[in-house]
């Protein structure tokens, strides 16, 4: 090392200790400012611990392991109304919003959609330490909340509780949230737009997946899954009550139902096997073994790599296959009303949920028309042509054109569901039975909401050896199928069905524009979590 | 570019109702149309054959009848070369069609209530435009689709090009 150098490093070091050194003082100088901060908490604490008459109205008590039965009522916030006015009440309640003001602090108590106004005030029941408590709970805390039903003189307009507050004279908190949350509820619920407006943050789709369990929170994903559910509940009611029987099948299969291309392939054991794109198969058994009339609900694969607004890899299939006498016609009308008693029951029982959902994502109303509109394939095109598009007979309804003549069906007869049938023959699955009358056409049909298709569908053939033909004409394996095939040798029933999809079912009644707003926890080809 | 240019004058000669067709040649890069008149004159630019074929017709009337008429003819025909022509006009074309539409609202001609021969070109210009659009889109641009609509089903205007179905009522109303 020469000299040069040698001076040029200690010149270095000199620098550095000079930034050290203020470094050093700097940070002195927080210390100090931190010990002095923590000494006046301290004293404040002393003072209060002191004089706080109300401390054992408020705290964090034990974490609750099942130590103890209270002999106490956990009122719903949903049933804090005027009548029960002046009634002392305990509320177990999420900490919404809260907003501390001089020596009273308000907080909106939230429990799933309905929320309520509190507010913990000085006086001879709170001391000044408990609603300053109050007021630094973190939001989402869950808290236990005792306090008297109080009737206000105006409407509180921000909460579902309108006329009442509650007055609170204790809280506990039965769960802390963390401080920081990855996303507010209040930017989750805001319509899109009006974000933009007021200058507000709006949460976007991934965001909101990634962290699905707080988005699950809001007002809008908690209607849309109670409606999803209640789609299920009219399913079920519906069929049963038309004499179904609901079956389970099983999702590991051996060999694909529906073409091979997009089909999940799982090891088992020493071979592989699939994962069902539909309980297609086992449905059509289950009529050859004398069910008459089934359905299934459960999870469906697709292994589509399409990234759409409508696609994803699971969803829950509601699945119908019914033997008829003998026309096919007979379960499509079974299947349409059972989607008319679904639409008639989300409107007469979920209006509140309907709501809900129409307020951050605005849409008309769903229209239905009873009996339900059907079309042939050929009056279809037959529109879609007056409308100037160009598309052979016996091409397939693309995306674009299916929207379209959605449109153009609710222009004319003012229905947002209808059903499109005799599809030609060339695009739909080997088991489809062709038309009796006209060779290039079938006996299958799908059905639309607001011009999207929710239900394929279609009367299968029954007969082996027309199934066998049919497998033979689209290059199917025989092999492959053979159980399939041999389940129609010893007598079977002519039959018919359909399968829908759940999340597409809810998102089109409630006029929404991606499918993974009505999955809990949605799986396409680029989310696996959570 | 050219050969379209060259197609819109053929059907402007048969719309003016001339019989003997001229013949044409283009020059430089972006191949202008040029006219040789009877006298060996050079008549170049699209437009500006345009005029003269009008004159040529004896049909002045479609270069406006007042000064203020033909003023707004000639801006719209200037509009037709410059913003329709442009290299990447197809790519700017929907915000073409959002100021057309706005400026169409309460006009049945580009003139106003006239017919010229803006119009005229106008609807050659915005053709491969309009067969692009969706059926949603014709509905969104409604007052250039309803001018379109009017200006193509004149006699003799269609000519060489396909026509584009207009529907008359609307499907889209209420969309969210």
């Amino acid at each position: 090392m020469t000299k040069e150098e040698n001076n040029g490093a200690a010149e270095e070091l000199q620098i550095q200790s000079k930034k050290a050194l203020k470094k050093q003082q700097k940070e002195a100088e927080k210390a100090a400012k931190k010990a002095d901060k923590q000494a006046k908490l301290a004293a404040e604490q002393q003072t209060t611990s002191e004089e706080d008459f109300a401390k054992d109205r408020y705290g964090q008590p034990a974490m609750v392991q099942s130590q103890q039965k209270p002999d106490r009522v956990l009122v719903r916030i949903q049933d804090l109304t005027p009548e029960k006015a002046d009634q002392l009440v305990w509320v177990r309640a999420r900490i919404h919003t809260s907003r501390a003001k001089g020596k009273q602090c308000f907080l909106v108590l939230r429990h799933q959609q309905f929320n309520v106004q509190a507010l913990v005030a000085v006086g001879d029941r709170a001391s000044k330490q408990m609603v300053k408590f109050a007021a630094n709970i973190n939001k989402e805390s869950i808290v236990d909340v005792e306090g008297v039903v109080r009737k206000v003189d105006q409407k509180i307009e921000s909460c579902t509780q309108q006329d009442v507050e509650l007055h609170i004279e204790k809280i506990f908190v039965i769960s802390l949230a963390e401080p920081r949350l990855p996303l507010q509820l209040e930017d989750a619920v805001r319509p899109d737009g009006a974000g933009d407006e007021e200058g507000r943050a709006t949460v976007n789709q991934d965001t909101r997946l990634d962290n699905r369990v707080i988005d699950l929170r809001t007002t809008t994903s908690q209607a849309v899954f109670r409606l999803q559910s209640g789609i299920c509940h009219l399913f079920r009611d519906t069929l049963i009550k038309k004499g179904f029987v609901e079956i389970q099948t099983p999702k590991i299969i051996s060999a694909a139902s529906e073409g091979g291309a997009n089909v999940f392939t799982v090891s088992y054991f020493k071979t592989s096997a699939y994962l069902a794109q539909s309980p297609q198969l086992y449905k059509q058994m289950c009529i050859c073994a004398d069910f008459e009339k089934v359905f299934c609900i459960g999870p469906v694969f697709r292994a589509e790599d399409s990234n759409t607004h409508r696609h994803l890899t699971e969803f829950v299939g509601l699945d119908i296959e019914m033997a008829f006498n003998y026309h096919y016609h007979e379960v499509v009308d079974q299947i349409a009303d059972t989607m008319v008693q679904i639409f008639k029951g989300l409107r007469d029982n979920f209006t509140t949920e309907i709501e809900t959902v129409n307020k951050q994502y605005p849409s008309e109303p769903f229209k239905f028309l009873e009996p339900t509109l059907r079309l042939e394939y050929k009056e279809g095109v037959a529109m879609l042509r007056e409308a100037g598009i160009e598309m052979g007979d016996e091409e397939d309804l693309s995306t674009p054109n299916e929207k379209l003549l959605g449109r153009l069906v609710k222009e004319k007869y003012d229905t947002d569901f209808y059903i499109l049938d005799k599809y030609p023959l060339a695009v739909r699955p080997f088991y489809t039975m062709p038309d009796p009358s006209n060779a290039k056409y079938s006996n299958s049909y799908d059905m639309f909401m607001r011009g999207e298709e929710i239900l394929s569908g279609a009367q299968r053939i029954h007969d082996p050896d027309l199934l066998t033909e049919r497998a033979i004409h689209h290059n199917i394996d025989l092999e492959k199928i053979k159980a399939y095939i041999d389940s129609f040798r010893y007598g079977a029933p002519p039959h018919a069905g359909g399968g829908i999809g759940l999340e597409r079912v809810t998102m089109l009644y409630l006029g929404l524009h991606n499918v993974r707003q009505t999955s809990m926890f949605p799986r396409d080809p680029k989310r696996l979590t959570p | 570019m050219a050969e379209a240019a060259l197609k819109e004058l053929a059907s402007l000669e048969k719309y003016l109702g001339l019989k003997k067709t001229n013949k044409y040649s283009t020059k430089g890069e972006r191949k202008v149309p040029v006219l040789q008149t009877k006298d060996g004159q050079d008549i170049v630019g699209l437009v500006t054959i345009a005029c003269h074929l009008v004159k040529a017709a004896k049909q002045e009337q479609l270069l406006g009848r007042t000064r203020e008429e033909s003023a707004v003819v000639q801006q719209w025909l200037e509009y037709r070369i410059v913003q329709l022509g442009a290299p990447g006009a197809k790519e700017e074309s929907r915000s073409t069609l959002r100021d057309l539409n706005e400026y169409l609202e309460d006009k049945v001609y580009f003139g106003g209530d006239f017919l010229s021969l803006a119009d005229i070109l106008m609807y050659y210009g915005l053709h491969s435009c309009m067969v692009d659009l969706t059926v949603q889109d014709r509905e969104k641009f409604v007052n250039v689709s309803r001018w379109f609509s009017h200006i193509q089903q004149l006699p003799n205007v269609q000519q060489h090009l396909p026509r584009v179905h207009i529907m008359k009522n609307r499907i889209y109303t209420n969309v969210h």
